[in-house]
């Protein structure tokens, strides 16, 4: 007879907060988000945007929604505008109910593309749903995959709470951040601005290529919403989970090797962003202490 | 009443699609504009009340902060205003897009007809610009008049109120659909048939294809369905069927080969078979991780013991060369079709390029359709789109310049998947179609698009080349695709799938019926993107993005909702059957009724002559004597065109997206150098990696295509071994474009010599295969790399492309942690060079610096290489290698500084040991097989002599502390100067091209 070994509770302290990844309709980097989110922590389920549109799945049932990286609708009328339009919808007042309840949001590449066509951010207060921002197509007028350096700038995004600098993959052709001069001062004033491009010393890029990759404003790489809960950026977390996605690992592991042991697989600084969201929800959200 | 919706940036914003433009003019024709403006431009088919209409400006496509937008002329200030759109029936994916985000928005479907069409206006200022200027613009950067129009007006033709007026490039076809019967009393009428409808019929098959008919048994068969004459759609299924493209008659040929010199003569029958098919079941006999070989659309190989590999590679040259961008887009989309379409259907998980083409900066006297320059952004850019687009990385390729590729250039598109072993408890690998299985057609609609394409490849590029077969791929419509058919797979819902790529229907469903044995279609059922076309162009018609899927009919219910799920319309046509027949209706009445049995029999073989005239008897050595400046020639062999860096193409490519590259194309902590080849890491729960490798050297095809082969091969396994792949475990993707090999006296003189090449090239390939123990998992024949171009003073010129071999290669790697990569890690490690290097110039780089060919061409010796090639897994085991790279185009000078470069360290090496006797530029430049630069920490250097014991390993000196690049020989420095210059000269060419 099988018999399964269940694992005494003890062993099982807290649920995994639920985490909603999306997909379809030409997004595509929803398995590594999802991976990366599980790496976190989280359970992670992949959810097709028609089964979240057609109401088959509810957003209240998950405590973090991703929109991850992509080309939805194939990305021809202005990056993430028609799978916003989709959302808004959709979906009404119910993203910014998600937000309300205390759950986190996170749009990567295309994701925060969508995440500022429906005026989720920068969702200042008092204007909350308005676009107020954009991502313009890159200074240097193409498409571009390059690792950039990034500083977190001191903000109330519950994402990159306690991050200094990270190594991330930008891929993208339209990933300048525009806002007018007003917007600008808010965002940096309420600490909505999250991260920022740098050079490799973690100096800002001051507008430099390729250290700011694409002409974004005041080198923004990523803001958060008022709340601090939602963030958008550019460059992608989840390409950098594992020391094995970053370009000059084998100079590392050669490192490891003069010194007589063995490479060990290592964290990319990726994964704290993930981490802190599941930190964050299993500490205010899931322990009900919120 | 239509309305035009125009969207620009406002005005205070940088609009960087006109500055790119902007810069184009100046840079390409020289023509300076102070600004350029581009405004998309909605042309809405469609019946709206006003407040509709502003709602559906304001809400989905103007941004409040950064776009202007309006349903009048937004153009104001310019000298110049160029429209583009599409012709119509052109694909106008964001047209599409805008229609169903319209409905969507509105809550109610649109009236049928209703449409969208999206196009372009650019506004040019600047002084001085004449009509000829822009016209020029227009015509060679903006607009591609194969799938494009533009209307130019100036600043005073300009009418503020109309503006460029509503254009609706609506597809209406007033005709109404029929088959159509040919009486053929003679091979002749055929032959005449076959010229005017464009079938590339050959003479040899004509009376077989009319006897057929004339067969009592068949004529009673056919009575019984209502048919007599052999009907349109029929000829057409015959047509596609025995094109070259499909039937690879070329490769199935039979070749009688005379050595003029020798006099010594042989046939080869069939080098297909001979040097493909049987080497390669020979070798998987006792590879057991070979899974599914030489049935599929795309080869099977075993990643690990939950999933499988599948590769496949394609060329997709004569659309490319017509229509840059979509030729490549749809090439790279349709490849991904292949391991989707392969075993029970792949996730694709990699895509690779090759790019062959006119020098870039070509000036001469021939006039090709479109300039090298302009071709090569084109294909460029349809790779990105394709590519970017799928969320596929792009993780390896290849670009060439010759001048030879005028004629037509080559595009190679490559793609890899992930293949469960098992799905629902059967093997991912296999599948049937069964009689009674329902036969499901998914995806893109068919138009009139893409008609032709398998026969218009198979013919000789020249200005009356039809041109209805461009197309411009989909990669969202086919995303969409891809997840739904993953998921029905999944699911247990898929029996039988294959790719509609080439031929269409008649190939995909011809093909899939007779595995079945027998199948019966509807093609009125099949979804047309507009009314009006006859049922042999649905037959036939290569509109992109469509799969052909077998269901069991108890599952058509659960395929058609979740076909819904994901947007992909999923329509049933027909059943497999056991009748042996293939009965195609219209309408409910037979309009094709083929024994599938009949393109097996009965087809004589293409038959060629092949004379060989040896290299000795064509070509001599140069008299060269020792270089003096020995700086100079580094830099200038850097900064060649097929050397220099292209890390402008390589970062326009997603080459990360599934996070799982682990030796990306661009390796190096100071300079961004191409890796060896790529490795990937499909599951992130798994430490194994797979490698990816792409060689060509087409350069050494003038002196001899065994050779070219041979070393083509040998380049693609030293890659996958640089950077840490098994020797044990390697596969092959053979992707052959050649210029016609039929002898012609006036049109093709020296077909005999080129159907030679082609046999010495599939004999290398055998032997070269057999001796590296590589089975052939996928591959593709590219025949008819010629083009007619007209010269200076309107003469026509035959120009044929350089017998070209793209040759990729796939491994695996046990543990990532030993991947390997080209970079110098440490100063003061130790240079070795591993192999002998042999004054082998012919074909080099250098020799052609030089503007010569040489005979000296390298050669492989596979026996010798094997025995210190199987040394470099025990020497990753023992973790003595802290960088390795294999030498090819350019020789050591080259990729001595590659390593440099890619590292920011420099270094200091004594040459005196490699080619003694030989001139220094021979130690320099030769391109001797079988090489590889290592750097070794110091103290594992007596392990890694006594490893490579008897193996030829040269230590050449160190890794230097800082900038300085220092080659000595013989007590003589023979060039010293800082990395910062090899850099300069390395990345000028293209650097400043984004």
């Amino acid at each position: 007879m099988k018999t399964q070994n269940r694992k005494p509770k003890t062993e099982n302290p807290a649920p995994r907060p639920k985490a909603l990844v999306l997909y379809g309709y030409g997004l595509n980097c929803d398995f590594e988000t999802a991976y990366a989110l599980s790496q976190a922590g989280a359970e992670a389920e992949r959810v097709h945007v028609s089964d979240l549109i057609r109401g088959e799945k509810s957003l209240l049932d998950y405590h973090l929604l991703a929109v991850p990286g992509g080309f939805s609708w194939g990305d021809d009328h202005g990056a993430g505008v028609i799978l916003a339009l989709r959302l808004k919808l959709a979906l009404g007042s119910a993203l910014q109910e998600f937000i309300a309840a205390g759950r986190l949001v996170i749009g990567i590449c295309n994701g925060f593309q969508v995440l500022v066509n429906l005026g989720l951010l920068p969702g200042l207060p008092g204007r909350a749903d308005a676009r107020l921002a954009a991502l313009i197509p890159n200074d240097c007028g193409n498409f571009r995959d390059a690792w950039v350096h990034l500083k977190a700038v001191d903000s109330k995004c519950v994402f990159t709470k306690g991050l200094d600098r990270l190594e991330l993959p930008i891929r993208h052709g339209e990933g300048k951040f525009y806002a007018d001069g007003p917007v600008l001062a808010e965002l940096a004033d309420r600490g909505q601005i999250a991260l920022k491009y740098a050079g490799p010393s973690g100096n800002l890029a001051m507008g430099r290529f390729p250290h700011n990759p694409n002409g974004s404003l005041l080198d923004i790489a990523g803001i958060c919403d008022a709340t601090g809960r939602v963030l958008g950026l550019m460059p992608h977390p989840e390409a950098h989970i594992s020391s094995f996605q970053h370009p000059t690992w084998t100079r590392e592991k050669e490192a490891w090797r003069r010194r007589g042991e063995p490479y060990p697989e290592q964290v990319g600084s990726g994964l704290a962003i993930f981490r802190n969201a599941v930190n964050y929800l299993a500490d205010k959200v899931i322990g009900g202490r919120g | 009443m239509a309305v035009r919706l125009e969207i620009g940036w406002r005005p205070d914003l940088a609009d960087a699609e006109g500055e790119a433009v902007r810069r184009q003019a100046r840079e390409y024709f020289g023509l300076d504009l102070t600004a350029v403006r581009v405004l998309r431009v909605l042309m809405l088919d469609v019946d709206l009340p006003e407040a509709a209409l502003e709602a559906i400006r304001t809400d989905i496509f103007t941004h409040p902060t950064t776009q202007i937008s309006s349903f009048q002329p937004l153009a104001r200030d310019f000298h110049w205003a160029i429209w583009v759109g599409f012709k119509p029936g052109v694909r106008d994916t964001a047209g599409d897009v805008a229609r169903e985000a319209i409905q969507a928005y509105l809550g109610r479907p649109l009236p049928d007809g209703a449409a969208v069409y999206t196009s372009k206006l650019f506004l040019l200022t600047g002084e001085d610009l004449t009509e000829t200027h822009i016209a020029k613009l227009a015509q060679e950067l903006l607009a591609n008049d194969m799938i494009q129009e533009f209307r130019i007006f100036s600043r005073q033709t300009w009418d503020a109120g109309a503006g460029v007026g509503i254009i609706l490039p609506r597809v209406e076809l007033a005709h109404t659909p029929a088959v159509q019967a040919f009486e053929l009393a003679s091979p002749e009428v055929l032959k005449e048939l076959s010229r005017r409808r464009h079938l590339a019929l050959r003479d040899a098959d004509l009376p077989v294809i009319l006897n057929y008919f004339q067969r009592p048994e068949v004529k009673a068969r056919r009575a019984a369905v209502g048919l007599s004459a052999p009907t349109d759609v029929e000829l057409e299924y015959l047509a596609q069927a025995r094109s070259d493209h499909c039937n690879h008659n070329t490769f199935r040929g039979r070749f009688l080969y005379r050595d003029a010199a020798t006099g010594e003569t042989f046939t080869l029958d069939n080098p297909f078979k001979a040097c493909i098919e049987t080497p390669t079941r020979e070798i998987a006999r006792h590879k057991d991780w070979v899974v599914s070989v030489l049935w599929d659309n795309a080869g099977v190989g075993r990643f690990d013991d939950e999933f499988s590999y599948v590769i496949k590679g394609e060329t997709h040259n004569s659309p490319s060369n017509l229509e840059a961008y979509g030729g490549s887009l749809t090439g790279i989309v349709g490849v991904y079709r292949d391991p989707l379409g392969t075993g029970k259907g792949a996730r694709l998980i990699g895509g690779m390029y090759g790019f062959c083409v006119g020098p870039r900066d070509y000036a001469g006297p021939l006039k090709p359709r479109l300039h090298p320059r302009r071709l090569l952004d084109g294909v460029i850019e349809g790779v990105k789109d394709g590519g970017n687009k799928s969320g596929v990385p792009t993780v390896n390729g290849a670009l060439y310049f010759d001048p030879s590729y005028l004629g037509k250039c080559l595009v190679f598109v490559g793609a890899v998947g992930l293949l469960p072993r098992e799905i629902k408890g059967k093997p991912g690998a296999e599948k049937a179609a069964r009689p009674g299985d329902l036969i499901v057609t998914c995806g893109g609609r068919v138009g009139a698009d893409g008609i032709h394409g398998v026969t218009a490849s198979s013919e000789v590029s020249s200005p009356g080349t039809p041109a209805g077969h461009v197309q411009i791929g989909a990669p969202y419509t086919q995303k969409n695709m891809h997840d739904f058919i993953l998921e029905a797979r999944d699911q247990g819902l898929i029996t039988f799938i294959t790719d509609c790529g080439g031929g269409g229907l008649s190939s995909a469903v011809g093909e899939s019926a007779g595995m079945a044995g027998g199948g019966e279609i509807e093609l009125s059922a099949v979804p047309l993107k507009y009314q009006g076309l006859d049922p042999w162009e649905i037959w036939v018609s290569e509109s992109q993005e469509r799969m052909v899927v077998a269901i069991k009919p108890e599952h058509e219910a659960a395929f058609k909702r979740l076909a819904l799920k994901h947007a992909v319309e999923a329509t049933v046509m027909g059943r497999f059957t056991d009748t042996g027949v293939l009965d195609v209706k219209y309408q409910g009445r037979t309009a094709a009724f083929m024994d599938l049995s009949f393109l097996e029999e009965e087809f004589p073989p293409w038959e060629f002559e092949a004379c060989w005239l040896p290299p000795e008897n064509r070509l001599t050595e140069p008299v060269l004597g020792e270089v003096q400046d020995h700086l100079g020639v580094l830099l200038a062999m850097l900064d060649r065109p097929n050397i220099c860096s292209r890390e402008w193409i390589i970062r326009q490519y997603d080459h990360e997206v599934q996070g799982a590259s682990v030796i990306k194309p661009l390796v190096g902590e100071a300079a961004p150098a191409p890796a060896d080849a790529a490795v990937l890491r499909p599951r992130p729960d798994s430490l194994r990696g797979l490698a990816l490798s792409l060689a060509l050297n087409p350069a050494y095809s003038p002196i001899d295509t065994y050779h070219m082969t041979a070393v083509t091969i040998d380049e693609a396994v030293r890659r996958l071994l640089a950077v840490g792949g098994s020797l044990s475990h390697i596969g092959g993707v053979d992707n052959f474009c050649w210029p016609s090999v039929e002898y012609h006296p006036r049109h093709n003189p020296d077909g005999k010599f080129k159907a030679a090449q082609l046999v010495r090239a599939c004999l290398a390939l055998r032997d070269l295969c057999r001796s590296y123990q590589i089975p052939l998992l996928s591959g593709k024949d590219s025949m008819y790399v010629d083009g007619l171009l007209p010269g200076a003073f309107g003469e026509m010129h035959r120009v044929s492309g350089l017998p070209t071999l793209f040759f990729t290669a796939v491994s695996v790697l046990p543990d990532l942690r030993r991947a390997l990569s080209l970079t110098w890690k440490r100063p003061g490690d130790l240079i070795y060079l591993v192999g002998d290097t042999r004054p082998e110039l012919g074909g080099s780089e250098f020799y052609e610096f030089l503007g010569y060919v040489g005979l000296s061409v390298p050669k492989v010796n596979p026996d010798a290489f094997l025995a210190y090639y199987r040394l470099f897994e025990p020497a990753g085991h023992m973790e003595l290698l802290a960088s390795a790279h294999g030498l090819y185009r350019g020789g050591l000078g080259v990729h001595l500084a590659l390593s440099s470069l890619a590292a920011g360290l420099g270094l200091e090496v004594d040459l005196s040991r490699v080619a003694p006797e030989s001139p220094a530029y021979v130690a320099l430049y030769a391109e001797s097989a079988g090489r590889f630069l290592v750097s070794v920490d110091p103290t594992h250097a007596r392990r890694l002599e006594e490893l490579f014991q008897g193996q030829p390993l040269c230590c050449l000196g160190r890794v230097g502390g800082d900038q300085t690049y220092k080659i000595v020989r013989h007590g003589r420095t023979l060039l010293e100067a800082p990395l910062a210059t090899l850099r300069t000269a390395w990345e000028r060419r293209f650097g400043s091209l984004v």
